[in-house]
Formats: structure tokens, C-alpha cells, sequence
């Protein structure tokens, strides 16, 4: 016997639906030892979870599947569901991507863990709940018994996604599965959270088997790296080998697609990869990158099989190093085609915010916005960042007039718009336009495109004329790369990336001066995000519309801002134009924030500043610097009692904090 | 229309459920010009007959009128009532959760307990007593009865779903363009709300069908002469030792209809809501 925990052999699975037979994995072989970390990447719909489903033998009635996966060398597929159990949970454990979900809000926490020491290894109540702690006490959790007896909503996403991995460690498993578990995470957090997976992995001689679709995230984790592109693999190695010189055309372009630190849109344009992956029928074979692939040639169909690059390297593509097509990964940067932009004024304001604050709530009120300024400059972007809670969404959505402000002042150019939707002008509804975070909800599902984009143009500016409107709506549609055979689709027929594409071309099509863009990239995959910003760049200098794009990631931010502002606990913690914020002195928390970007390099791994502690509870009048619970960089009682002052170190760079330059 | 042909092949049961109720379909609108009995007529010299015997395909009761003839009669009375009921319901009771549950507030509170006043009589009760007052049933007056007792029920159902569509991100984009409420309501939300609807319906449909029969059955539903199947059932009890189909059939008929329309409308909830 040798020592690979994991084996899967010619593991085929195919799904029955309405639409025929599609294949959901095809063709996957792969091994795990003991000890080993191996990190499954691809975007979605190739196939991650299906896979990693398989091996708990988790799936829908529909599937059938074919193939070996062995665990030690017993095939998990012969295995009877009774047998199974024996498995699931105890010798094999998953944490899903969700721990929202995945916890019953109706149990208590230590409840839903002993539940697990008491089914899985026959524990008496009491030893439950010492498992139940030790395990807690693993995840780094303060206070593990105060936790036990909390609910699942009393504490943070963070430490519930802890609690689920402290569940799946209850039975010491051999074999550790993780469903993207930081995806729904914010930077800073995931960084703590993958540095404990890390940790414990070594600790109790664990495998794992890391799903992500982040290249950064998988750097860190994982030893072993296989790449997936429509339910096969297409290239796996030992990570250096992977990033260092990936072979397959698909993981280079995965690669470079992600905007990187560095990349800002005035030198680069991100790379794309043309079209998107498609479902493939049970009896396809071939290449299933073939047609957005931009290396194929003649032989590509013939020559299709996996073959080794490298000790351990192997990749599922004859062309891997083709020499007549120029090498995209050396000259990562494609420059922009366009003209330099003209600078845009910078004493003029298009937007002025005064003092603004929201408080949800009457009885329990949350302190959502505490009283920030700023201002948009006319044709200029400024970006909004901060981990979730921290109140940008919420600005963005009071300039666009879905909440009306607390307290303070909005002045769109000379009007006051402090005032919701239902009270503005039409002109101002027209003017500042908003792009939500998930296109699939934005787009009303019973609406064709034509109506959806026609609507916004015949309510808000006056376009009566049935055909007009239909010539303007496909010239709109081929701005944003789609075309007129989109006019009579419904949301639910399109993709991700042609959903968000629709919901840009309706705020678009009624020539606003200012865009709200709300997450509009967070719910994409890397590749479509990377068109998509580029599409938002190139509409900008079209259309010259100011955006104020908000964003967790600080990559996208640092890509397309000419502006960023940091925002922490409803408050601006650092402002200034891109390089200014993105360069030292920073504000602790900007700092700490760069610092948690996880980095596809492997050549430059950093350690993240680990923010400990939590947000500061939004139900409470906020008092002293809002970040003084968790700073690294804390001087002492007057961060706890005194709001810091501005610091300001240029006419547009400053930040609030105790610490002089 | 092709994935509907898929799923009923997946769920047999349900062609029987659709096939039992176009046959009541075919017997309400073409029955009547197929059988050479009205419903009214006595065969004095048959009465209590077995099925078969004279010509009485079911048999007739105790004053020998044909039980085939008063149970298809009986079927355009209580279809009649039963889908005029399970449309005007829905239709009220959509206006109603819809404007509550949009509105929100208030309003909504004062829906939530005015329904939930209604809906603590038991319907069959509160139809009783509306029709003991009223004295006279006939076709409009069981409609407008039953539809206010169903009322509350599909008004609640409507504000749920609409409450679920309000959140949704293309109801705050249609704000921020300044639509009508009626727009957003009705333009916007409606469309996304027709699976759960039209299941409610269908569920309401059978719901009407039982308690028109009820009605009939304790006697305050359709008047004599005019055949009722509740009724019929009622009215043949006494002769159920020595006619036991005169009480069989009308029964069966009830049954059939009901467990019909349950069964196609779970068909219709797994097409409808699961398709997304």
C-alpha cells in the first residue's frame, strides 16, 4: 500500500436533465497523500464541486457516475449508503461555502457540535461537549464555551465559517474538503481563516482537497494545484511549477485575467478570455477549451490528450509551448488602445457630500454611515472600499436615492438630492444611474432585454418612438458587446457576465453623469470580470460619466479608480487619489487591508497583518477611532476615547488617525 | 411546452389526475346532449333501481330519477361555482396581499388582522351563516360566498410572495427610475409571482369544490330541483341499505374531481416553481 490517502481513477459524472445528458466531470484522475494539500481552481461551472461532492458520494438522484475513487484503497463508490456514514463526517469531512447557511440558525452552536462527537464516535453527552470545546479551542476561538452557547447569528460570518471547519475537525478526519470556505469572507478575515487551515493541517496530519476559484487563495494553501476547465483537468502539478510556468493556455489566461497589484487602467488593459465555458454533452470529446482558446490551430482536435511537462507537471494540451503564437504571459500587459484620457478637472464637483449620516432603525438603531464628506469630480472614478458592513454600500445607495440620508447634505452639482427616489426629479433619476452587485436580481426575470433597457429610456428620457428606441437599444447592446439578437432574451437565458452587461447598458442608455456601481464585479468569474472592467473603462472614456464604483477588492479598486476611498465602521479612514492611498504613509487599516490581498505570485509571499478582534457593533453610538479594537499600530488610551483628527499630507490625501507622519 | 410533455412523463400520476378532469370537462359541456334522461324526470315504475336496470346506467334513486343524468347536471353547477371561486379569489385576494404586503405598515397591519379575523371562523361555517341569512342559493350567491371565505388565504399567500419578489434588486431599480407603485406592483413584481399564484389557484379549485359539496351536503348549497352532488349524497342516505350506489356515485364523483385537481395541482407547483 502506498501512502496516498486520496486516489481517483477515470472518475466520470454525468447528470440526466431535461436538456439531455451532460457530462459534470469527465475523465478526472488524481491522487492526494497523507499530509498533502491539493487546490482545485476553475471558474464556475467546471465542474469544482461536483468533483469534490463525489468523493462524499453527496449527489443529486440525477447523477450517475462512473470511475474509482478510492480512500485508502477502498473504492468509496462500492460503498452502501450505510457504509458510507462510516465516511461522511467522520474520516471525511467538507466545509461548504456558506457557513450561513450551513449552521442551523434554530440550535446553539455547541448543540450542532456535539451532535457530531455524538452520532459519528458514539460520545456520551458530556465527552460530546469536550470535543466540542477542544475543537474550538483549535479554530483559535476566544472563550470557547460562551461561544458553544451562542446561536449562529450572535457571531460574525468569520466565526461561524471557524465554527463549521472546528465541526468538520470534531472526528479528526484524515481527509479535510473545503468549498471555497472564504469566498463569502472579507480579505481579512479570509487571511486569518486560511492561515489557521494552514496551521492545522501540519497539526493533525490532515489532507486536503482546497476548491477556489481565487489563483491567490490557492497559492496559499494548497502544494499541489489542479486546474479544471469544464469537468476535466486540464493541467496539474506542484504549485511553483503551476504559477511559476503554467503551460496550458487556460491557466495562463486565468491568470492573467485577475488584476493584479500594480495594474492600473491608464497602462493596461486586463486580459479576457472570449466567451464563456459551456455545458458539454455526455458524448463530446476534444478539447473542451477549443473555442476560446487563442493558441488552437488545426491539429488541436487530433492531438488532445494529457501529457507531462515536467516531473509531476502534466498539462492536456499539445500546443502548451507553441512557439508560433506570441507568449501572452511574458508580455503580460496589453497597452490600451485608446488616447490617455484628458485629465479632468479637479476643482470641479459633480457630487458633494456633506456630513452624511444614515441610522437604520427607530427602536434598535444601527449606525450604518456616521458623517463622512467627500466629492466626485466630474469624468473621474473614485473608488469605495471596506470590508463588508463598513456602510459604502449604503452611501451608494443614498446618492443614487434608494435610502434618504439621516443627517447631512448630498448636492448633485447645484441641487440638494438629500432626498429618496420617490421625491426627485426626473431629471436627477436620470442622471445618476445605479449598477447592482448581482445582475441576476436586478434584471427583472419576466422582462425581455428590449423592454428592460427600452424602460429606463422611455421613462426618464422621453424616447416615445417604438423604433427609435429599439435602433438606440441595439446600439447600446453593441457597445457592451452583445448584439441585437439579445432584444427578445429573458435574465435567466443569458450568462453572468451578458446579465451584467445588459444591466451596464441600461444604466447606460440614458446617458448619465454619474454611475453607482455597487459590487458590480464580485458575483462574476475572474475571466468576465476582467471584461467587464475593461468595459467599464472604455464606456467611461466614451461616455465620459463619473463612476463612484464600489468594491471590496482592492485589486479592482487600484485598478479602475482615479480616487479611492477607504471606509471603516461607517467613517472614512483614508482618502486620497489611487497612488497616494495605495503607497505609503497609510492609515492602519488601509494598510492592514493591502496586506490580507492574497498574491498569485509565489515568488512573493508577505504576511498578512492580522486584524483580530471584530467590527465595532454597529448598534452603538461610535466612540474614539472606530478601528481602535483591532489596530496593530494602536499609541494608546486616546485611540479608545478621542475621534482621531485628519491628517492631511497633500490637498487630496488624508486620513483620520492619532499617528503623526 | 416541450418540458412540460418531459415532466409529465416523469410523473404519471399526474396524466391520471389531468385525464379525470377533462373527463368532468367533457360531462359538464357535452353530457347532457349523451344521455336520454333529464335529471328531473321519475321512472316511477324503477325506482331505487340498480345500475344498468332500464337503461339507468347508474341506477336511480329513491324517487327513480336517473342518477347518471343528476350526477352530470350536478358537475355544471359545481364547476361552474368552483372556477368562477378559485378566479375571483385569486383575483381579490392578489389586489389585497399585494397592496398590503407593498405598502407595508399600517396598512399591512390592519390586513393581518382583519384576515386573521376572517380566517378564525372555519369557512364552511362562515359560508353557513352568510347563506342561512341570505335563504336562497344559487350559482352567484355560492360564488361570492365561498370566494370570501377562500379570500383570506390567497391574500396571504400573495403577500408572501410579493414580500420574497420586494427585496429583490430589480423592485429598487425600477424605484430609482421612478416608476408607479401600480407599475412596480403589477408591471414588475406580478409576472415574477404567477407560479405560487396560479398553484394557489389550482389548490383553491379543488378546495371550492369540496366545500360547495359540503354546502350542499348539509343542506344550504344549490336548491332543489336543480342537482348538487353534497346534495344528493344527503337526500339518498336513507335508502343506503337498500340503493347503495344512489349514495356511491355522487360520492365517487366528488372524490375523483378532488383528488384530480389535488393531484395536478402538485403537478402544476413542480413545473411552475421548481423551473427555476
Amino acid at each position: 500500500m502506498n501512502d496516498n490517502i486520496l486516489e481517483i481513477e477515470n472518475l466520470h459524472v454525468r447528470f440526466k436533465t431535461f436538456d439531455g445528458l451532460f457530462s459534470a466531470v469527465n475523465n478526472v484522475s488524481l491522487t492526494l497523500g497523507t499530509n498533502e494539500s491539493i487546490g482545485i481552481i476553475g471558474e464556475s461551472g467546471c465542474g469544482k464541486s461536483t468533483l469534490s461532492f463525489s468523493v462524499m458520494r453527496y449527489l443529486a438522484s440525477n447523477a450517475s457516475v462512473e470511475g474509482a475513487i478510492r480512500y485508502k484503497g477502498e473504492n468509496l463508490l462500492d460503498k452502501t449508503e450505510n457504509q458510507m456514514e462510516k465516511y461522511r463526517g467522520n474520516r471525511i469531512a467538507m466545509v461548504f461555502q456558506n457557513p450561513y447557511s450551513s449552521l442551523n440558525p434554530a440550535l446553539t452552536i455547541g448543540f450542532q457540535l456535539d451532535e457530531v462527537g455524538m452520532h459519528h464516535q458514539g460520545l456520551s453527552k458530556k465527552k460530546a461537549r469536550e470535543a466540542t470545546i477542544d475543537a474550538l479551542t483549535l479554530m483559535n476561538l476566544g472563550d470557547p464555551k460562551g461561544i458553544a452557547r451562542r446561536y449562529p447569528h450572535q457571531v460574525s460570518g468569520g466565526i461561524q465559517q471557524r465554527i463549521c471547519i472546528a465541526m468538520s475537525l470534531l472526528c479528526r478526519p484524515d481527509l479535510l474538503i473545503l468549498d471555497e470556505p472564504t469566498t463569502a469572507l472579507d480579505v481579512t478575515t479570509e487571511a486569518v481563516i486560511l492561515d489557521s487551515i494552514k496551521e492545522l493541517k501540519d497539526k493533525l496530519n490532515m489532507s486536503l482537497m482546497y476548491i477556489s476559484h481565487d489563483m491567490g487563495v490557492i497559492n496559499k494553501v494548497a502544494e499541489q494545484v489542479v486546474v479544471m476547465y469544464s469537468g476535466e483537468i486540464v493541467e496539474r502539478g506542484p504549485k511553483n511549477l503551476i504559477f511559476e510556468n503554467p503551460t496550458h493556455p487556460y491557466t495562463r489566461a486565468l491568470i492573467n485575467c485577475m488584476p493584479r497589484g500594480g495594474v492600473v487602467k491608464e497602462k493596461t488593459k486586463l486580459n479576457t478570455i472570449p466567451g464563456y465555458v459551456k455545458r458539454r454533452g455526455a458524448n463530446e470529446g476534444g478539447c473542451p477549451f477549443i473555442d476560446r482558446c487563442d493558441k488552437r490551430n488545426d491539429t488541436c482536435e487530433s492531438k488532445y490528450g494529457m501529457r507531462q511537462i515536467g516531473e509531476k507537471h502534466f498539462a492536456a494540451c499539445d500546443r502548451a509551448y507553441a512557439t508560433d503564437v506570441p507568449d501572452k504571459l511574458k508580455e503580460k500587459l496589453i497597452p490600451k488602445s485608446r488616447e490617455a484620457e484628458q485629465p479632468f478637472d479637479e476643482n470641479a464637483e459633480l457630487l458633494k457630500v456633506e456630513g452624511l449620516h444614515k441610522i437604520y432603525g427607530t427602536r434598535r438603531k444601527v449606525y450604518a454611515v456616521n458623517g463622512i464628506d467627500f466629492s466626485v469630480h466630474p469624468r473621474s472614478v473614485i473608488g469605495v472600499v471596506g470590508e463588508s458592513g463598513c456602510g459604502k454600500s449604503t452611501t451608494g445607495h443614498m446618492v443614487s436615492g434608494l435610502y434618504k440620508p439621516t443627517k447631512g447634505r448630498i448636492l448633485f452639482g447645484d441641487t440638494d438630492i438629500s432626498i429618496a427616489w420617490n421625491k426627485r426629479s426626473k431629471e436627477t433619476l436620470k442622471d445618476i444611474q445605479l449598477i447592482f452587485q448581482n445582475p441576476g436580481r436586478s434584471l427583472n426575470p419576466s422582462h425581455t432585454v428590449e423592454q428592460i433597457i427600452g424602460r429606463a429610456m422611455k421613462k426618464l428620457a422621453n424616447m416615445t418612438d417604438a423604433a427609435e428606441r429599439r435602433q438606440k437599444i441595439i446600439d447600446i447592446l453593441n457597445k457592451v458587446d452583445l448584439g441585437k439578437d439579445y432584444l427578445e432574451k429573458k435574465p435567466r437565458q443569458l450568462s453572468g457576465g451578458e446579465q451584467q452587461r445588459v444591466a451596464i447598458a441600461r444604466a447606460l442608455s440614458i446617458s448619465p453623469n454619474l454611475i453607482v456601481c455597487d459590487e458590480p464585479t464580485s458575483a462574476l468569474d475572474v475571466s468576465v470580470q476582467a471584461s467587464v472592467l475593461n468595459l467599464l473603462n472604455d464606456l467611461q472614456v466614451d461616455t465620459h460619466a463619473a463612476y463612484m464604483f464600489i468594491s471590496h477588492d482592492l485589486n479592482v479598486i487600484n485598478y479602475l479608480s482615479d480616487y479611492i476611498m477607504v471606509m471603516y465602521a461607517g467613517k472614512i479612514a483614508e482618502y486620497g487619489k489611487r497612488d497616494e492611498v495605495m503607497e505609503p504613509p497609510y492609515h492602519p487599516y488601509t494598510e492592514a487591508l493591502l496586506s490580507a490581498v492574497p498574491e498569485v505570485d509565489p515568488t512573493k509571499q508577505k504576511e498578512p497583518i492580522e486584524l483580530l478582534g471584530q467590527l465595532p457593533d454597529p448598534a452603538k453610538k461610535p466612540k474614539g477611532c472606530p478601528f481602535a479594537g483591532r489596530c496593530h499600530r494602536q499609541v494608546g488610551e486616546i485611540c479608545e476615547k478621542e475621534y482621531p483628527p485628519m491628517v492631511r499630507f497633500s490637498d487630496s490625501h488624508y486620513y483620520f488617525c492619532h499617528i503623526k507622519p | 411546452m416541450k418540458y412540460i410533455l418531459y415532466q409529465l412523463k416523469n410523473h404519471p400520476l399526474a396524466i391520471v389526475g389531468i385525464a379525470i378532469i377533462v373527463f368532468w370537462l367533457i360531462m359538464a359541456f357535452f353530457g347532457p346532449s349523451m344521455i336520454s334522461f333529464t335529471y328531473t324526470a321519475m321512472d316511477s315504475e324503477h325506482q331505487m333501481a340498480a345500475p344498468g336496470e332500464n337503461g339507468h346506467l347508474l341506477g336511480t334513486d329513491s324517487l327513480g330519477r336517473d342518477l347518471l343524468a343528476r350526477i352530470i347536471f350536478g358537475s355544471r353547477s359545481i364547476l361552474t361555482v368552483a372556477l368562477l371561486t378559485s378566479i375571483f379569489s385569486t383575483f381579490v385576494g392578489v389586489v389585497l396581499g399585494f397592496s398590503a404586503g407593498y405598502f407595508g405598515g399600517k396598512a399591512d397591519s390592519v390586513f393581518l388582522r382583519a384576515m386573521d379575523i376572517l380566517m378564525a371562523i372555519p369557512p364552511l361555517v362562515l359560508s353557513m351563516v352568510i347563506l342561512g341569512i341570505l335563504g336562497d342559493s344559487n350559482i352567484a350567491s355560492l360564488t361570492i360566498i365561498v370566494s370570501i371565505a377562500f379570500v383570506p388565504a390567497t391574500a396571504r399567500v400573495s403577500r408572501g410572495v410579493l414580500l420574497t419578489e420586494k427585496s429583490q434588486e430589480y423592485v429598487s431599480a425600477a424605484r430609482i427610475r421612478g416608476e408607479s407603485h401600480l407599475y412596480i406592483m403589477f408591471v414588475e413584481i406580478l409576472p415574477n409571482t404567477t407560479g405560487p399564484i396560479i398553484v394557489e389557484a389550482t389548490a383553491r379549485f379543488a378546495y371550492s369544490i369540496m366545500m360547495v359539496a359540503s354546502l350542499g351536503f348539509l343542506g344550504v348549497g344549490m336548491q332543489p330541483p336543480t342537482p348538487d352532488w353534497g346534495m344528493m349524497v344527503i337526500e339518498n342516505k336513507p335508502i343506503i341499505s337498500q340503493a347503495p350506489w344512489a349514495v356511491l356515485f355522487p360520492a365517487l364523483a366528488i372524490a375523483s374531481l378532488v383528488i384530480a385537481i389535488s393531484i395536478f395541482s402538485d403537478f402544476v407547483s413542480k413545473v411552475l416553481i421548481h423551473e427555476r
